[in-house]
């Protein structure tokens, strides 16, 4: 048995016959464990939830009766986002963010949660999310299991018996970081079955073990730093203390000084201010009800002078339409300007945050977990962008419809002349331009790309930690 | 070659910006026994680090079998023996448990039969051997401690205090073994406070005040080094 191994175990036989300590690794195990029984199941169950209601809502769609096409415009369809595999580990920002919206014409709505339940549901375990205790309990735990470790040996004065063997404090070092890393590799087990149902579940080999390689990293940043903080203080208490003020800076203080900084620094526009903006540039477009709105009286003559006609009930196609779909594309297009500025404001912000996980190892973890995941803010605006898609495309379909299967004339008549208004209603045969939705991570290559950034700053801080125990270890006598 | 193990030459120490030893010097060779005496906060413990290669000279050298200790700190732990000053071992392991692992730590493995038996030498009592030692007084736990030194084998024992929170009686058998040890040829270098014991027992004292030495006896034919002329140069000398 070599030297480290052997003052590893011993540590751990110490641990064994202390009860704090074995109650206190108890105590997380079953907390990280819990945590991921609770969060998996409920993450499943939402997950066929919304597959379920997915289809559901397609299957409404498509049984409507046959009727007036921009009925079907107002009738709208939902879109559900599933959660990726490892999902059950770390909901991401799907704890905060709605997993699905309401489709509708002239409009983009925001995201919302599918039933209060889940979101109160989210709200509640969303606290106590495997990723959460792993990100900031565990290293909590590692500080009290480990802060004493050396300072422990020196108040005793055992430490001049470890020296007194020949050990040096590098060696001693060694050995008790590695006895630490035994009790994080503990603390990863639970994470370590979670993985594996999630691979089961369709994650990728790469990616799910690259998540659980991340979050081993992150466990060994604490013990290093513990093990470093032990060599460096004097007394158990300078120890403790020194560490739990690192463990409140790291989780509590940088979090909120970046968030604040990322608010402060971007400039997003106040909500109302925007609401207005919106309103007003949308004022502009016109009614796209209403074709007689001299918001198209450009379009119309354009048209005219196409197909070669004075009037527009001698157009070929139905004029009422082609004003539906006109203005909802108009409509469209500011309501993306002003929903991808929010984007970028929302990325900005972001981003500034992330250059706080050089500071923080939490930030680091969080970054990488979310990233590694797939529930990362850019994912979630993926899934903004692409029910944007679904919405303009079975709106425009539905609007194409109506300028080619319904006579303008009957279109205009509809309200007064109840033959006309027989006549403009279209076989739900036509509902079908409704496409299937099924929102789906990015492949595991694309978020691994997108986590390297932050794998480095968990790189770094390893990297930093052992230089440090090296100067340390050297003159810690 | 001369049989010179332990050698001090122009030894000065730092401790942060204070000098703790100035400019020392002394021999021991093998088989002696080597008492360092002095007050308080004298530099006797600093002198016993700087051979253990715990701490650089700031000049001169610190030389055991004569190579500087410096240059091959590895190589002198392995060859040195240390009872620290207030020795102490885990609360949470018996004395048996506590010698295998330190044991092990330097690489070395005894039988429990063997361990028992230095436990006997340095006279623990028996039912006291399987206890956890968080239960010992004081003496019975430095006992443990020379037992764990003396099963190491070296061929150099360096000794801090070795026989605080002894009784009487286990001074006098500690003496005895220290007496036989040498005679067996390890060579031993002790601090200690017992001015008694030391002139039973050393073959050589010196005096050391505030890092400087200022007095050195050796024994006379007979072995013995005189009490009387110890205590009076101590009392004029070496008490700070
Ligand atoms: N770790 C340390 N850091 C700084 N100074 C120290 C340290 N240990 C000891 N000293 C100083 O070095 C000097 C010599 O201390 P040393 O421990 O060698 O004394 P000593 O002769 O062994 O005393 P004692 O009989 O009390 O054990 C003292 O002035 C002490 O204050
Ligand atoms: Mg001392």
């Amino acid at each position: 048995m070599t030297i480290t191994k052997m003052i590893a175990k011993d540590e751990w036989r110490y641990w064994w016959r202390s009860k704090l300590a074995t109650s206190v690794m108890l105590v997380g195990l079953i907390l990280i464990a819990g945590s991921s029984i609770l969060t998996a199941k409920q993450m499943t169950d939402a997950a066929h939830e919304r597959a379920h209601l997915q289809s559901e809502a397609e299957e409404a769609f498509f049984s409507q009766p046959n009727r007036h096409p921009h009925r079907m415009v107002h009738y709208g369809h939902y879109a559900f986002r599933t959660p990726p595999p490892l999902g059950i580990i770390d909901p991401g920002i799907d704890a905060y963010t709605g997993d699905s919206i309401f489709l509708e014409g002239h409009r983009q709505n925001s995201a919302m949660f599918a039933d209060r339940q889940a979101s109160s549901e989210l709200a509640i375990f969303g606290a106590l999310t495997p990723a959460l205790l792993l990100q900031t309990l565990a290293p909590l735990l590692l500080v009290l299991i480990g802060y004493n470790v050396i300072t422990r040996e020196r108040e005793a004065r055992t430490f001049d018996q470890l020296i007194a063997q020949g050990m040096t404090p590098l060696k001693i070092m060694i050995g008790k970081g590695y006895a630490l890393v035994g009790v994080a590799g503990l603390m990863i087990v639970p994470l370590f079955v979670a993985i594996i149902f999630a691979t089961l579940d369709g994650e990728p080999f790469v990616s799910a073990s690259l998540f659980m390689v991340g979050y081993a990293l992150y466990l060994l940043i604490w013990c290093i730093g513990i093990v470093l903080a032990s060599t460096m203080m004097r007394t158990p208490s300078a120890s403790l203390g020194a560490l739990l003020a690192a463990w409140v800076v790291v989780a509590i203080l940088i979090p909120r000084i970046s968030s604040n900084a990322a608010v402060s620094l971007v400039d997003a526009p106040g909500k109302i201010e925007t609401d207005f903006a919106v309103i007003e540039a949308v004022s502009k477009v016109g009614d796209g009800h209403n074709a007689a709105d001299p918001a198209f009286t450009a379009l119309r003559a354009n048209m005219l002078q196409q197909y070669n006609v004075d009037k527009v009930e001698d157009l070929p196609v139905n004029f009422r339409g082609v004003v539906a779909g006109a203005a909802e594309a108009n409509l469209t297009d500011i309501l993306n300007k002003f929903a991808e500025e929010r984007m970028q404001v929302e990325v900005a912000q972001a981003n500034i945050a992330r250059y706080f996980g050089w500071l923080s190892p939490v930030l680091g973890i969080r970054e990488f977990s979310m990233k590694v995941a797939g529930v990362d803010l850019e994912t979630h605006h993926r899934f903004l962008r692409e029910t944007e898609a679904l919405r303009f495309d079975f709106v425009q379909s539905l609007n194409r419809v109506h300028a080619e299967k319904l006579t303008f004339a009957d279109d205009a008549n509809r309200s007064s002349n109840p033959e006309a208004e027989k006549r403009t209603r279209v076989s739900a045969e036509n509902w079908k331009v409704l496409d299937e939705f099924d929102f789906s991570s990015l492949p595991a290559n694309n978020r691994i790309e997108n986590a390297s950034m932050s794998l480095m700053k968990l790189v770094f801080w390893v990297v930093l930690l052992l230089v440090l125990c090296r100067f340390v270890g050297r003159r810690a006598l | 070659m001369s049989n010179i193990v332990v050698e001090a030459r122009n030894l000065s120490v730092m401790r942060g910006q204070t000098p703790v030893l100035s400019d020392i010097n002394f021999e021991v060779r093998k088989g002696e026994v080597f008492a360092l005496l002095g007050g308080n906060g004298a530099g006797k413990s600093t002198t016993l680090h700087t051979f253990l290669g715990l701490l650089p000279p700031q000049s001169g050298e610190a030389i055991l079998f004569g190579k500087a200790v410096h240059s091959d700190v590895a190589s002198v732990r392995s060859k040195v023996a240390y009872l620290p000053e207030a020795a102490t071992l885990y609360g949470h392991l018996t004395a048996i448990e506590n010698i295998e692992y330190f044991l092990s730590l330097a690489g070395i493995k005894k039988s429990s039969n063997e361990i028992v038996q230095a436990l006997d030498r340095v006279s623990l009592q028996k039912e006291a051997h399987n206890q956890n030692m968080e239960r010992y007084s004081k003496g019975m736990r430095q006992k443990t401690a020379i037992a764990l030194a003396l099963l190491r084998e070296t061929p150099v024992l360096f000794l801090d205090e070795p026989t605080s929170g002894l009784d009487p009686v286990a001074i006098d058998e500690f003496n005895q073994l220290i007496t036989s040890l040498a005679a067996a040829g390890t060579t031993i270098v002790m601090v200690t406070h017992d001015v008694y014991g030391a002139c039973q027992v050393a073959h050589r004292i010196a005096l050391l005040r505030r890092g400087a030495l200022v007095g050195s006896f050796e024994a006379d034919e007979g072995g013995k080094i005189d009490t009387e002329t110890v205590h009076a140069a101590f009392a004029e000398r070496a008490a700070s």
